[in-house]
């Protein structure tokens, strides 16, 4: 499903180097994790395959599907099925929740709607969400708290249908109660469509223990240091990144 | 409220009124409000010159006037509350879309004299570029009364790349992005009339 190969990143701005010769390789059905301390270059790397403009990418590729997605407009990258649901979600004042859904879902399946299916599938997507039926007329973000911004890209995931999903941060901010609706919403999702492939990015594994991965990574400096099943995520909560770090010098001393 | 159209340069408003008003060519209004009339106006501009005076005439008058324009050459929005009577409220909010590197120029000015107390006075005002277009805004209070509460705002920019950004995150093309952001700057209001339609038709072809 997605193939990032060596990439360089720097910002477009300032021309820091944030990832370095990173690579990656989901398949079709996997649950991925990515792990790493603050201003690593986690979000970054979310921001890079989603083709934010912030960034620059100096070599390697990414690739979707078999085809490099690294010359593809932001639009265009989500037209193929890939969904970031943001740390932040951007407010975006005078487009309504439901303006906004409606033009996304013409604009991915290049049809009209059908408004019965349409309403009939945000009512469900709200109730299973705990929402109440008004976010749906507020502006985008705007006055949402922390957990509702957080569901609002859950929403938006069951209703535009990815086949790849980066969570970025989406635990964030969230209570217990709210960060276990979100994920079994996303479990569901994935149950009824199995070849969909995740990416979670996270500073801690209470996420994990509601999402299972398939496989976690630990990603200092712009890189991927060390690769393992989720026992990894329960000894990085034990030890630390710097614990991580040490372990690899001494196993790449020896 | 009663809804009317208006064709007149100079009209008095004797009682409560919504207005709905679509020009594409250079326009210059008149509004004499009376006494205890609220008066809504929603004015739909097209790549033309409009130049409007709001007389708050008597006691408790009060406007409230929402206008959006669409530019593709230079153009100017005048616009000039006079609260010529105490306990009068005036609302402005002007909103405008530079779409090439033209220039659009607001200047809008709220007046109240020394003896008018107890009045309400504010503006609002955004344009933005989709170029680099250069565009200015005067946003002037001419108060010379301690007794009142006013306020003036003015933002000239393009639409933010992150708003883009997240839009686009979404599978919605640039275009289309850009009209649903003009369509929320411009049309702010929850009428449906032939003049707002005819407004949306120019939306959609920007």
């Amino acid at each position: 499903m997605l193939e990032i190969d060596k990439i360089n990143v720097i910002t477009k701005d300032s021309k820091n180097k944030i990832l370095k010769d990173l690579s990656l390789k989901i398949d079709d059905g996997e649950i991925h994790a990515i792990m790493g301390p603050n201003g690593t270059g986690k979000s970054t790397l979310s921001k890079v395959i989603m083709g934010n403009y912030k960034y620059e990418i100096t070599s390697g590729d990414i690739i979707f599907d078999n085809k490099s997605i690294i010359n593809l407009s932001v639009d265009e990258r989500a037209k193929l099925g890939i969904f970031l649901a943001m740390q932040d979600p951007t407010i975006i004042d005078g487009v309504t929740n439901s303006e906004f859904l409606k033009t996304a879902t013409t604009e991915l399946t290049g049809e009209r709607i059908n408004y019965f299916d349409f309403i009939k599938g945000i009512d469900k997507c709200l109730n299973d969400l705990e929402l109440s039926e008004d976010m749906i007329h507020r502006s985008l973000n705007k006055g949402f708290s922390g957990g509702e911004k957080k569901k609002n890209e859950i929403l938006q995931l069951k209703m535009l249908k990815p086949k790849f999903i980066i969570l970025d941060e989406i635990d964030s901010g969230l209570d217990v109660d709210s960060l276990k609706v979100v994920c079994r919403n996303i479990n569901e999702y994935l149950k009824e469509n199995k070849d969909t492939s995740v990416l979670i990015i996270t500073h801690y594994p209470r996420i994990l223990e509601y999402i299972k991965p398939d496989y976690v990574h630990i990603m200092t400096d712009g890189k991927i240091k060390k690769s393992g099943d989720i026992e990894l995520a329960f000894e990085t909560e034990k030890n630390g990144y710097i614990g991580i770090n040490d372990v690899r010098k001494k196993s790449s001393n020896e | 409220m009663n809804k009317i159209d208006i064709g007149n340069k100079e009209i008095t408003i004797t009682s409560q009124k919504e207005i709905y008003i679509y020009d594409k060519e250079a326009n210059e209004r008149v509004y004499n409000i009376e006494k205890d009339v609220i008066l809504k106006v929603y004015h739909y501009n097209f790549d033309s010159n409009s130049k409007i005076v709001i007389n708050l005439n008597h006691e408790k008058a009060e406007v409230e006037y929402h206008y959006s324009t669409i530019n593709y050459k230079d153009n100017n929005l005048s616009i000039t509350v006079n609260h010529n009577k105490k306990n009068t409220i005036s609302n402005i909010y002007n909103h405008g879309v530079n779409i090439l590197n033209n220039k659009l120029h607001f200047d809008i000015c709220g007046v109240i004299p020394k003896n008018i107390e107890n009045c309400i006075c504010n503006q609002e005002n955004q344009i933005i570029n989709l170029t680099d277009g250069k565009s200015t805004i005067l946003p002037k209070l001419l108060i010379d009364n301690y007794n009142v509460s006013s306020s003036h705002s003015a933002y000239i920019g393009k639409f933010k790349n992150d708003i883009l950004f997240y839009l686009m995150s979404r599978g919605i093309s640039y275009d289309t992005a850009i009209k649903l952001l003009v369509s929320s700057l411009l049309i702010n209001s929850g009428n449906d009339s032939e003049e707002l339609n005819k407004f949306k038709e120019k939306i959609e072809n920007i």
